[in-house]
């Protein structure tokens, strides 16, 4: 019986998007994971840094429609990202640093949630206001936690 | 927002920099891995060729200086630029080959390699150099 990764490395999947000659294959996978990278974290940035105090004229309740796009982002990257650990499984189930990018991803998503609460309950966010400093803390480990997964993911190709 | 947490989401962003765009530089031009001011030769019999994204490979069936069995292990570009070696790179061909180094110690690796029968004529597109071709 063959485990997991090495079944999934086999699989149609796997096989298409690392072997195909296709430049729909490979190059467009990890094109649009990319994309959805930076959708999702560039949204993210944008109400981060509303939060940290960045363009204070911008009424935060209009950013929430950003977290449609996030969403988009997070699924087309879910996708594109298993299609991507299809094609090199037993060696991505390997790597201590792909372990680490997950778990930054769930902590990350997790701050993101606890700041869209924050950002659509509105009081103690009045727009002309500084905002109060759990509004920032958060904000700031929001970038930082993003920032690094996309680092642990970067480094899945090197290490 | 204060000067302190101005400092400190610029220290942030510009380690993030600095470690997301190192390796990116060290991919483009593998010098991680392989000595590019380094030029190794080797010959020997292609034992098999895996085309596959991102890396394509090809293994060598070679011998070091005491004539000991060795396998060379040469990295290769994407499957769209591996095309040429379906025909050109069978497997059991006799080659030479000329390419970067591994830095690894004791390691028989190459990239950038470019490719020729035992009589010296190239093969592979732009006089053997197959690999990394520019789209």
């Amino acid at each position: 019986m063959t485990d997991f990764p090495t079944w999934l490395q086999g699989s149609a999947v796997g096989v298409w998007t690392r072997e195909s000659p296709s430049i729909w294959a490979y190059p467009t996978v990890l094109t649009l994971h990319t994309m959805g990278l930076g959708v999702l974290v560039g949204a993210n940035a944008v109400i981060d840094f509303r939060l940290l105090g960045c363009a204070p004229r911008l009424p935060i309740a209009s950013l929430i429609p950003l977290y449609r796009f996030m969403w988009a982002g997070f699924a087309l990257n879910a996708l594109t990202g298993a299609m991507l650990f299809a094609s090199d499984a037993t060696v991505k189930a390997g790597q201590p640093v792909f372990y680490i990018k997950l778990a930054l991803i769930a902590c990350a998503l997790v701050v993101t949630g606890v700041i869209r609460k924050t950002v659509e309950r509105g009081p103690g966010l009045h727009d002309a206001d500084p905002i109060a400093a759990p509004g920032r803390r958060l904000a700031a480990l929001s970038l930082l936690l993003w920032a690094a997964a996309v680092t642990a993911g970067r480094l899945m190709a090197y290490l | 927002m204060t000067v302190g947490w101005r400092m400190s989401v610029a220290s942030v962003l510009a380690v993030g920099c600095m470690v997301c765009v190192t390796p990116v530089a060290a991919h483009h031009s593998a010098a991680a891995a392989y000595d590019e001011s380094k030029r190794v030769e080797a010959q020997g019999t292609v034992k098999r060729v895996l085309v596959k994204n991102p890396h394509s490979w090809v293994f060598l069936e070679s011998a070091d200086d005491k004539g000991q069995k060795i396998e060379w292990q040469i990295e290769m570009g994407g499957v769209t630029s591996m095309a040429w070696t379906k025909d050109a790179l069978p497997i059991g061909a006799a080659v030479k080959v000329a390419g970067n180094p591994s830095r690894a110690p004791g390691s028989h690796g190459m990239t950038g390699a470019s490719f020729t029968k035992a009589d010296g004529t190239p093969i592979g597109p732009r006089g053997g150099r197959g690999e990394y071709t520019p789209r």
